[in-house]
């Protein structure tokens, strides 16, 4: 017979993707919007708005978060302590400098006149961007809570449930960055 | 009328606040000399698949009685030509009939199938609650907290007034000021949420919990239209949620997604199409689900065609995507585009035809029983039919000019929302009453309510079909003597009336059943499915032990048989139920959180995005699975 565990965390895994699921159409209609209204035939243009640079710094943290992230997986299968700490640990800190520069982002094109307002390319940029974003900084409190749970005594299976559910996030907001550089940024920049 | 430290205020709103005292001092009164608090402060606490829905249709039922107001001042000024009825002209009638839109979609219809749903569904699978049973509460909580956010707008005299539709460039804030539709913005951003998680809960319950051997192609239909509703819902709603953020965007922080040199209105329409067509489809599915049972039940027979009644209902939730663009035929999309919207369009005519027959020929040669449920059923199939037809005449794109934005639309959507979703609730409440309650509602005041509804509802919404014919638009609050359309407006406030009566018979029979009738026993109906195996009302925790299913209706079998179902050996572990108050609180902090954002008050909104994540912190370190998994571990 299935342990009770086991079946209860299959039941949060599929309940749990298709949360993922309704995020999924929420991006695309985003994306779409972002489509339909960029470039804005008044107000600044996307070529003179971004930057090569920080998009490929942003890129570089986030994916590369998704990888250490594994690390931590691994950890998760014969329980190597270290190794889950050191995943979750180097997954905060490259999102965290995500998290910076992202807003370092937003900052510079604030002060450089492009704002939500000025067009609806800029609006809709702004509004897909920052869902994302906001989306990695719930994914930082998110594994800040898992890194105290963590040094609690709480049931191994729980904590490995929990984690789990985690990294699905984790890979999905950095599929929505992937997607952001190929819709977003790429067509302006290559 | 002038009101002391307030200023002037419409005397509607007044007479509201004093009834709503009146009767929230009354309501408090009951309850405290009754000793009912112990009984609220379960329910409020529960995560019980059974009280959640219980709960859900009680507050459907009081959304009813508003929406069902607004409709009786709404016939009540269209009555005569030129008629100044009350204070309801003009931006007061822009207000009331788009609460009532909104109100009887989101906050009655969309709770009475969802209630259902929580009630029947898990007991029909053999399942002893839904998936996620936490999560279940805060769902319901999120529709409590959008309805009281949605409601309260009136109180303050700031009616949502831009249509249920809230179209812009209408409903930014260049053209309605202040604050009134940011409350339908964020009334339904909340109740959405909560209906996504709902859907995702019934997905989860139905694809996994199962009782043995009852497999998918075993369910009851009713189980069915819910799995197939439930992705409906998760496909659409998060396009509204993502329309209502723009709109918020545009109305709040300034944006022009849809006004203005930059913007486009007619992005607004597509989006919420894309979201409201599927959306009418998620309110009829579920009904459909309950009329197959309900007639299979009283036809003592099987239901007629069962595999083709499944693949009527998917087909069904397939097409409602392709087909949103028919409400825009008038837009200017190109006859390309109207011509294959059109197309799709008539297509859902032939699964909707598939059911309809299936439904007839299940009752041939069946041995009928005449019940309220069976009767609001049989009520169902003609009325129903009515609205497929104008559907159909609606379709017809190059039609569509002369009908659009008249009467006739109308009538048509009252045919299949009240015709196919409330009847489908009503049949499905008289039915299931037993299962929520361990009581019957009387049969003879049922049948009183059927009959004085169904055709106070024809008298309503049949002569509107004429006055659109006549060319009398929708959403105009006077016509004149000149425009013919008198007597048809006169016979169908009269009909709105006579609903309105009917609704006072059911509060009678509610009255009578709870004083005068004994409790029944777990199968009443002489049911065919697994939820009349379990006693009435349904306990927690049903199914002890979970039984075998070996079927289609394997409970009649069962009977027909004379042996008991068998037992499963091995069952699945069941979800976790428990009794908390974090649902509520977060209802609480949600509706101030809500206001912070309609009104504008930055440190409001701060304050309740702190005390939301407080809440996801809260449930982090409070979580149910951890003294379970701790004893499976210890063992």
């Amino acid at each position: 017979m299935k342990q009770t565990s086991e079946v209860l965390f299959n039941d949060k895994r599929l309940g749990f993707f298709l949360y993922l699921v309704v995020e999924a159409i929420m991006f695309a209609t985003l994306f779409a919007t972002y489509i339909l209204y960029t470039p804005s035939p008044r107000g600044a243009d996307p070529t003179e708005v971004y930057e090569l640079r920080t998009v490929v710094l942003t890129s570089v943290f986030l994916l590369s978060s998704s990888g250490t992230l594994l690390i931590a997986e691994s950890g998760l299968g014969n329980w190597n302590r270290l190794k889950i700490w050191i995943g979750l640990g180097t997954t905060f800190l490259l999102g965290s400098i995500f998290m910076g520069l992202e807003v370092h982002e937003f900052y510079k094109y604030w002060s450089e006149g492009y704002t939500l307002t000025m067009n609806n390319f800029l609006a809709s940029f702004y509004v897909l961007v920052g869902l994302h974003a906001s989306h990695v900084a719930f994914g930082l409190v998110w594994m800040i809570l898992l890194m105290v749970q963590f040094k609690q005594t709480m049931p191994k299976s729980l904590f490995i449930e929990k984690h789990k559910i985690f990294n699905y996030y984790w890979h999905f907001v950095d599929v929505i960055w992937v997607l952001i550089i190929l819709i977003v940024y790429a067509p302006y920049l290559l | 009328m002038y009101v002391p430290f307030v200023g002037e205020v419409p005397s509607d709103i007044v007479v509201a606040w004093i009834v709503s005292i009146l009767l929230g001092a009354a309501l408090l009164w009951w309850m405290t000399t009754r000793k009912k608090w112990p009984l609220v402060w379960d329910y409020i606490t529960t995560t019980d698949n059974r009280k959640i829905g219980t709960m859900y249709i009680l507050l459907a039922m009081v959304f009813f009685i508003r929406g069902g107001i607004d409709a009786m001042f709404i016939r009540t000024q269209l009555a005569i030509p030129e008629n100044d009825f009350w204070v309801f002209q003009s931006q007061k009638y822009n207000e009331v009939f788009t609460t009532h839109g909104t109100v009887m979609i989101f906050f009655v219809a969309m709770p009475l199938l969802i209630g259902l749903m929580n009630i029947a569904v898990p007991l029909q699978l053999g399942a002893n609650d839904l998936a996620f049973p936490y999560l279940n509460s805060i769902s319901f909580w999120l529709f409590v907290s959008g309805g009281i956010i949605f409601n309260m707008a009136f109180f303050f005299n700031a009616a949502p007034n831009a249509g249920w539709t809230s179209y812009a460039p209408l409903a930014t804030d260049t053209f309605t000021t202040g604050p009134n539709n940011n409350y339908y913005i964020f009334g339904l951003q909340v109740s959405g949420l909560g209906t996504i998680f709902t859907a995702i809960n019934m997905i989860v319950t139905i694809i996994r919990l199962r009782a043995p051997g009852m497999k998918m192609t075993r369910m009851p239909l009713f189980s069915w239209a819910t799995l197939v509703t439930s992705f409906l819902i998760l496909i659409a709603f998060p396009v509204l949620t993502v329309a209502l953020l723009l709109l918020m965007f545009d109305r709040i922080y300034g944006t022009s997604f849809f006004l203005g040199e930059y913007g486009d209105p007619v992005y607004w329409q597509h989006l919420f199409w894309i979201f409201g067509h599927p959306e009418v489809y998620i309110l009829i599915l579920p009904a459909f689900g309950i009329f197959s049972d309900v007639i299979s039940t009283f036809s003592r027979k099987r239901v007629y065609g069962y595999t083709s009644m499944v693949i009527a209902i998917a087909l069904i939730g397939l097409l409602g995507f392709m087909v949103w663009a028919h409400h825009m035929f008038t837009v200017g999309l190109g006859a390309l585009a109207n011509s294959i919207f059109a197309i799709t369009t008539m297509l859902i005519a032939v699964p909707t035809g598939i059911k309809v027959f299936n439904w007839l020929f299940t009752m041939r040669k069946g041995v009928v029983r005449i019940t309220t449920p069976m009767l609001f059923s049989l009520g169902f199939i003609p009325t129903f039919v009515i609205g497929g037809v104008t559907g159909v005449m609606l379709a017809v794109a190059a039609a569509d000019y002369q009908y659009h934005d008249s009467y006739f639309v109308v009538a048509h959507f009252h045919y299949t929302m009240i015709g196919g979703t409330i009847l489908g609730a009503f049949a499905g409440i008289y039915y299931w009453y037993p299962k929520m309650t361990g009581k019957m509602l009387d049969e003879k005041l049922g049948k009183w309510h059927f009959w004085l509804f169904i055709i106070g509802f024809h008298l309503t919404f049949m002569p509107q079909h004429f006055a659109g014919l006549n060319g009398m638009p929708r959403r105009v609050y006077t016509y004149t003597w000149e425009d013919g359309v008198f007597l048809l407006n006169f016979v169908s406030t009269i009909g709105a009336f006579l609903m309105g009566a009917s609704m006072l018979i059911v509060l009678l029979n509610l009255y009578k059943t709870h004083r005068l009738t004994d409790p029944v026993g777990a199968d009443p109906w002489d049911g065919r499915t697994l939820e009349w195996t379990v006693g009435s009302p349904a306990p927690e925790h049903p199914f002890q032990p979970i039984p075998k299913i070996n079927s289609i209706d394997a409970y009649w079998y069962s009977k027909v048989e004379r042996k008991k179902l068998p037992e499963s050996e091995e069952p699945r572990p069941s979800p976790i139920a428990i009794q908390t108050v974090a649902p509520v609180l977060l209802a609480g902090v949600l509706i101030v959180m809500s206001i912070g954002f309609i009104y504008g008050w930055v440190w409001i909104q701060v304050m309740g995005g702190i005390a939301a994540l407080g809440f996801f912190i809260y449930r982090v370190f409070n979580d149910e699975r951890k003294a379970v998994y701790r004893k499976e571990e210890e063992s």
